[in-house]
């Protein structure tokens, strides 16, 4: 909660083209500036920061230190790529920026992307933090984009130039799948000083990084009642949307079946359940969670089966045959479509719209679908192909006693 | 006034041991450390472990080894708020005779100065010290007339003594009087009949 002031020098020049980091290093970027700016605007109302550019059409000031968030990223836009970054220059009139804040009690701080090689030697690195230090303003660095043999070494010795009492940080970010926004916020320079902000922790935990920050902005030590009342009532309201997730889920699980047939019937000559594994397995690849959604379609199944007993539900199991099932009949063909399966590694999903008497009586359920329909009936066929005449006259049996 | 640096030389000289002697408060005047706003108090390019706070605190300042020491270079910006609005006598500076300060200007009621403005304009006073003035409890005469009416303070001391790259002070001393102005922590609530 330290009250700052910071000025973020953003490298908009010729090398930032470049798509090591995607979609493009400039992007990636901008990315990360929008993050620290609402970071830094959430940590303490009062934060002002101001971004400017130092390549482009020059050493720019975009935007003075405002706590706007808006102003600032709207400045973002339009920005061009082009030129070579003046360091220098860039950090001098970031200080002067700084020097003319409008609260003299924030602290001064700049962060700076450096992307394009350095051109500067040591020496000037070093007088430049030497003058930073002397003036009391923070520096933090991000070097990524352009690689250079000595880039990483005069950065650091820029960062230890003006570093005091650990209030400046250096990142080096190399390129590679983790986007440049995700690697920054289990930084220092994203969480502060001490834990940080909420946002940056609650951040921070959800990239799963581990940065050092306490979750809801309390310190267990401090207040260990007020910490953990919070824990709880973080925990109830997961739990309540948890359960409500779950109902959506049944609901649209319904819809989700008549998605599964209608898609496989697209697909041209198959054998056995193919179609219908691929359906399956397509829409396995948006849910999120394989596990949690199969017990929530057996679940579901359950519920519209009108199956008191939740061993029903775990039919879809590979160890159905262990399960307790009411329905005879339904048992039998269960086991017919166990035998049936010859796909190694098959879903589970899968097995159970492999059984017609299963899909029939979901369709059952299901409002403004009449199983007798032909058009419906056609669709089943097509779903488990060919030679299964037998299934049908099985399958049409429990549908009775269902009616 | 003019007695006080009298008073303060004989008793100088007649002090037969190498010790240094205690300091004179010039008649009528007191010292101000009562009256200076800690909360305020900022020093740009202190070394962290050396801070201003050990040449103005009373008790720190009069322990030789506590002292305030630069950091990057040789200059240091002391800046110094008062409680209540005071008129400035005297100053006293105490260091090391190698690296303690040389030249210092003050400047009277200009808040947040850098480094950068310090020659934007002219100081209220200019010293330049000696080594005496450092070891010998020295009191410097300031300008009275230039601080009449003194809010706030900073001290830029540009260079030491043997123009070594850190500036080391082991005390500050202010001397002078308040103007009866209310000193907000002195307000009491009246009770009520």
């Amino acid at each position: 909660m330290v009250l700052e002031a910071t000025m973020i020098c953003i490298d908009n020049s010729e090398w930032m083209r470049n798509g090591d980091y995607a979609p493009s290093r400039f992007q990636a970027q901008a990315d990360a500036v929008n993050l620290i700016c609402g970071a830094k605007t959430q940590s303490n109302p009062e934060n002002t920061v101001g971004v400017m550019t130092m390549a482009g059409k020059g050493v720019r000031v975009l935007v003075t230190p405002t706590s706007d968030l808006g102003k600032i990223l709207a400045c973002m836009h339009g920005l061009e790529v082009g030129a070579e970054a003046n360091l220098a220059a860039a950090i001098q009139v970031a200080q002067l920026a700084l020097k003319h804040r409008q609260n003299k009690r924030q602290q001064q701080r700049i962060i700076a992307f450096i992307g394009s090689p350095v051109k500067y030697d040591k020496k000037v690195l070093e007088t430049i933090g030497k003058k930073l230090k002397k003036n009391n303003v923070s520096l933090d660095i991000v070097d990524f984009g352009e690689i250079d043999d000595e880039k990483p070494e005069k950065l650091e010795a820029l960062i230890s130039a003006v570093n005091s009492s650990d209030s400046s940080h250096i990142v080096h970010v190399p390129p590679g799948e983790i986007a440049l926004s995700d690697v920054l916020i289990s930084t220092p320079i994203f969480t502060g000083e001490e834990g940080g902000s909420g946002f940056a922790a609650s951040a921070a935990a959800a990239a799963a990084t581990g940065a050092a920050g306490f979750e809801f902005d309390v310190d267990p030590n401090v207040d260990p009642e007020l910490a953990l009342a919070l824990r709880l009532s973080m925990e109830e309201e997961r739990a309540r949307q948890e359960a409500i997730a779950k109902k959506a889920a049944e609901e649209s699980s319904g819809a989700e079946n008549k998605d599964h047939v209608s898609s496989s019937n697209t697909d041209s000559v198959m054998a056995e359940a193919e179609p219908a594994s691929n359906a399956t397995a397509d829409d396995k690849k948006d849910q999120p969670k394989d596990d949690d959604d199969a017990q929530l379609l057996q679940q579901a199944l359950a519920m519209s089966m009108d199956e008191g007993s939740s061993g029903a539900a775990a039919v879809a199991d590979a160890a159905m045959a262990e399960v307790a099932v009411d329905d005879q009949d339904l048992a039998l063909a269960l086991q017919m479509s166990v035998q049936d399966a010859s796909m190694s590694g098959q879903s589970d999903m899968s097995k159970v719209f492999e059984d017609r008497s299963f899909v029939t009586s979901i369709l059952n359920s299901l409002p403004g679908v009449d199983p007798n329909d032909p058009s419906v009936k056609d669709l089943l066929a097509s779903l488990h192909g060919q030679g299964e005449q037998e299934k049908e006259d099985r399958s049409d049996k429990p549908e009775d006693e269902k009616k | 006034m003019a007695a006080a640096a009298p008073a303060a030389a004989p008793a100088a000289a007649a002090a037969p041991a190498p010790t240094v002697p205690a300091p004179q408060v010039p008649r009528g005047q007191v010292d101000l450390v009562d009256f200076v706003d800690w909360s305020g108090v900022e020093c740009l390019n202190q070394d962290s472990s050396h801070t201003v706070v050990n040449a103005l605190k009373q008790g720190y300042r009069d322990d030789e080894g506590l002292y305030l020491a630069s950091d990057s270079d040789e200059q240091l910006l002391i800046y110094i708020p008062f409680m209540q609005v005071v008129k400035l006598h005297s100053a006293l500076f105490k260091g090391p005779e190698e690296e303690g300060p040389k030249t210092i200007k003050l400047f009277s009621n200009k808040e947040h100065m850098g480094f950068s403005n310090v020659s934007d304009y002219p100081p209220s006073d200019s010293l330049n010290l000696s080594s005496n003035h450092l070891v010998e409890n020295k009191l410097v005469q300031l300008k009275y007339v230039k601080f009449q009416n003194v809010r706030s303070l900073t001290i830029f001391v540009d260079n030491n003594q043997s123009g070594s790259d850190v500036s080391k002070i082991q005390k500050i001393a202010l001397y002078g009087t308040t103007v009866d102005t209310t000193n907000m922590k002195d307000l009491k609530k009246i009770e009520e009949h």
